[in-house]
């Protein structure tokens, strides 16, 4: 095998199960809001007044794709393509990470810089894995779309373009990763760099101008500064234009060939943006394991409050807008409805962005619980036991943090939402019972998610990372996504934050609270038993 | 005086691979106990054991009169240890890193001018920078974070993993005078190590272990009972050879006879040695590579520990 192929195959080698998920999972997401679409807007009066609505309210832009008329096929690209991207990129920009500046950080790059391998090679084989990873992507979400019976030359177009802004997320982060020195760092300028792209191509949409009958919009300027832009203008199952892809092209050319000139020049390990020197002595608050777990953990879990933040903003600023594609749109009555059981709409907006903000939650507490296992398979979990502290001790010190994170999602939450109605024109403090009792319900919810994974950790630590995340993926799946792709009741319950307490009208609904407290109390005691009399399980 | 740690046939399953197949090892209180074997014997895994880390399949372990899993918080305060393989925080400053293993260990009630006083010390004789960031430590500096930790609260015994692995020739000196302090203050040091010279200078005794066994334990002297002292001098053209009682292996090659004979047998050898003259007289007892070799050598190196840990 020649040098490039042994750096490619080991690549493919490495990612093959973790890309295969990804696709499988966007390609799946492709298919299913087929069945969403073809449920929840039937009729083409159905979604010509959808997109009134939203051509109309520019909020709702920013949440979704570009409108280009009330075909079935046109309609999915409106609801799902952005979010086709963001998957695409998000799978593309870790890819990115993996294996250039990770790499590098571990000191892999160093034993594969040093064989006739060089500098630029693995460089070069990153790329064509990205390529390879991109067009498999397109292809698979074609062919989803395509078995919906919606047409080829539309799903192509979807799937190209999927994949054409996948591969010019790749190329930027590749660039972020030669800049800066570690992988956390790139990671993080990675998914800024996409959620920012994601917010500035809706604000061009909202800004953009919309036509006579309110079915379509050309999308601003902004909007054409971001590859979400770009792969939004292809318009499949409308124009099937694939000129705007040609924006993508170039720009993965220019990106990655800066990539190269910069590995190319710059020392193995640099990086252009140098790192600050730390505190010679340790803080106070840097003593014991929850000092600990809390100084790693502390930069995300701002992270995940400031989410929960805007989450909530959204949730009480957004209602008013909701409030009139409800009355106009059956379908979204129906959705909106089955969530909040039977409150104004305005609750049910709350309940809606609330069931997200417990999907937050979750990821937060799966995220610090993860920290523990990556604590462990590093090595830097043995010094700790090593010192005077006990195995549950250290583990409840990261399991306090993990809690401490779904109490700031979920206050940040609470705050957000009470600015968002302190903000609107005849201010309606009545929703903030719902609001604090959603709120609460869902960190209870979130904390089913923190007990489980914790379980995992004491009893598979191998699996914690992957079954941790999963469960929270089939929980939103289920809970969230359940009700637009017409799950049955008994299914979407499954999922802790589809059955947690929730305002109904007047009422307050505790639904599935009792099992929920059982889940945790039985989950917690069993992982702190088993916890007691757990071996360190290093990697490998 | 009771010993420091004690194993019984100390097992360690993993798996199918025995990692550890019953490990009979004892240090006693002031000693530095050298704990010799190539990798993947089992010198780590018997750390985590006496550490408790993980849980022996079977068999009994006792360190300073606990048992290692049961009260391993409670331990741990007399106990300064160095993983075999250090890992640091990455985004931890090596000096905070030092900071937090010293507080998880003494708590807070602790001596904390004394412990500031020896910190600074440490630092200084192993040269180490405490505000760069753990990321940015190579090895050996991320071996002398791990040292500074273990030596900058005083503790009754020290389970060191390799513990100068990455450091070069200057700082294992450093590494050495520490060891020799400790020792005065009357702890008892497990030193693993397949360095055999810095075994042979610095330990009392030692044990050394194959395929999660000891096979061998004394002090060097011991040890060399056990194996035969190389005696060999100058044959001038055309002399002939007495006959040596208990030589074995005698050769005669570009002029030098060589033979060897059980180390406790050497003065017997002496009388016939001098009757011949013996000129250029090389009498060598056995290194404790020989030593090692004699345990590995071969068909031992053909031999490595499956498990890996």
């Amino acid at each position: 095998m020649s040098r490039f192929g042994a750096l490619l195959g080991v690549r493919l080698r490495r990612d093959a199960a973790q890309l295969a998920l990804w696709i499988l999972g966007t390609a799946a997401l492709a298919g299913l809001t087929y069945v969403g679409v073809t449920g929840s807007y039937g009729t083409e009066q159905e979604r010509a007044a959808l997109l009134a609505t939203a051509v109309a309210n520019p909020v709702i832009l920013l949440f979704r794709g570009l409108p280009s008329g009330a075909g079935e096929g046109a309609f999915l690209g409106f609801l799902i393509l952005p979010f086709l991207v963001m998957l695409a990129a998000f799978m593309s920009s870790f890819l990115a990470v993996r294996h250039t500046r990770a790499d590098e950080e571990e000191g892999r790059a160093e034993l594969v810089s040093a064989t006739p391998a060089a500098r630029l090679l693995p460089l070069a084989a990153t790329v064509v894995h990205a390529v390879i990873a991109n067009t498999v992507l397109a292809l698979l979400c074609a062919a989803a779309v395509a078995a919906t019976g919606l047409g080829v030359r539309g799903a192509a177009v979807l799937g190209l373009a999927t994949g054409a802004a996948g591969l010019t997320f790749f190329a930027l982060s590749l660039v972020a990763a030669q800049l800066v020195r570690t992988s956390r760092a790139a990671n993080a300028v990675g998914v800024w760099i996409i959620m920012a792209s994601f917010v500035l191509c809706g604000v061009g949409n909202a800004a953009g101008t919309p036509s006579a009958d309110a079915q379509r919009v050309e999308s601003g300027w902004l909007a054409w500064l971001t590859p979400f832009g770009w792969a939004e203008n292809t318009r499949p199952y409308d124009r099937d234009d694939l000129a705007p892809l040609l924006l993508c092209a170039l720009a993965v050319v220019v990106l990655v060939g800066a990539a190269l000139a910069l590995q190319g020049s710059r020392d193995l390990g640099a990086s252009l943006l140098p790192e600050r020197s730390g505190r010679a002595r340790a803080r106070a608050s840097l003593a014991g394991p929850f000092g600990l777990a809390w100084r790693l953990s502390r930069g995300a879990l701002l992270g995940w409050a400031a989410g929960g933040l805007v989450t909530g903003v959204l949730a009480t600023r957004l209602s008013a807008v909701l409030d009139q594609v409800s009355t106009q749109v059956p379908a979204v009555q129906v959705l909106t409805q089955a969530l909040a059981r039977d409150g104004s709409l305005a609750q049910a907006a709350v309940v809606i962005f609330f069931t997200m903000l417990g999907v937050l939650a979750s990821c937060c507490a799966v995220q610090s619980i993860c920290r523990a296992r990556q604590e462990e398979a590093r090595g830097t979990a043995e010094p700790v036991l090593s010192a005077s502290v006990g195995r549950l001790h250290w583990f409840a010190g990261h399991a306090a943090v993990a809690g401490l994170g779904i109490l700031a999602t979920v206050v940040g939450g609470i705050l957000g939402a009470a600015v968002g109605i302190a903000s609107l024109a005849d201010a309606d403090w009545s929703l903030l019972e719902t609001v604090l009792v959603t709120g609460a319900g869902q960190a209870v919810a979130a904390a089913v998610f923190l007990v489980l994974t914790a379980l995992v950790f004491v009893v598979a630590p191998r699996l914690t990372i992957p079954a941790g995340w999963a469960l929270v993926v089939v929980g939103m799946m289920l809970g969230l996504f359940g009700p637009l792709f017409g799950f049955p009741q008994w299914l979407t319950e499954v999922s802790p934050i589809a059955v947690a307490p929730t305002v109904a009208g007047p009422d307050v609904d505790l639904r599935g609270l009792v099992w929920l407290l059982l889940a945790i109390v039985l989950g917690g005691g069993a992982s702190a038993l088993l916890m007691r009399r757990r071996e360190l399980a290093p990697a490998g | 005086m009771d010993a420091v740690i004690t194993t019984e046939s100390l097992r360690k399953q993993y798996g199918r691979a025995a990692a550890l197949d019953g490990l009979d090892l004892e240090v006693a209180p002031g000693e530095i106990h050298g704990f010799l074997g190539p990798n993947g014997a089992g010198k780590s895994t018997t750390i985590r054991i006496l550490l408790g880390l993980v849980r022996a399949s079977a068999g009994r372990a006792t360190v300073l009169g606990g048992d290692p899993w049961k009260d391993a918080a409670r331990l741990h305060r007399r106990i300064a240890s160095v993983p075999g393989d250090v890992s640091v925080w990455p985004n931890l400053s090596g000096g905070e890193t030092i900071d937090l293993l010293a507080r998880l260990r003494q708590g807070r009630d602790s001596d904390r001018v004394a412990y500031r006083r020896e910190r600074e010390r440490l630092l200084e004789v192993f040269e180490l920078d405490p505000r760069k960031k753990g990321r940015a430590y190579s090895k050996g500096n991320r071996q002398k974070v791990a040292l500074v930790a273990a030596f900058a609260v005083p503790a009754e015994l020290y389970i060191l993993d390799e513990p100068t692995s990455g450091l070069d020739p200057l700082m294992e000196l450093v590494f050495q005078r520490e060891l020799a302090r400790v020792r005065e203050t009357g702890a008892a040091v497990l030193l693993s190590s397949h360095i055999l010279s810095e075994v042979e200078q610095l330990c009392d005794r030692m044990s050394i272990i194959r395929s999660g066994r000891v096979v061998e334990t004394g002090t060097l002297a011991e040890l060399r009972h056990l194996t035969r002292t190389e005696v060999s001098f100058e044959v001038p053209h055309g002399a002939v050879l007495p006959a040596f009682p208990d030589a074995h292996d005698l050769v005669v090659t570009q002029g030098r006879a060589r033979f060897t004979v059980d180390s406790d047998a050497v003065a017997a050898v002496l009388p016939e040695l001098a009757r011949f003259g013996a000129p250029g007289l090389r009498v060598e007892p056995p290194s404790l590579e020989e030593l090692f070799l004699r345990h590995y050598g071969g068909d031992g190196a053909g031999h490595p520990d499956s498990s890996g840990r």
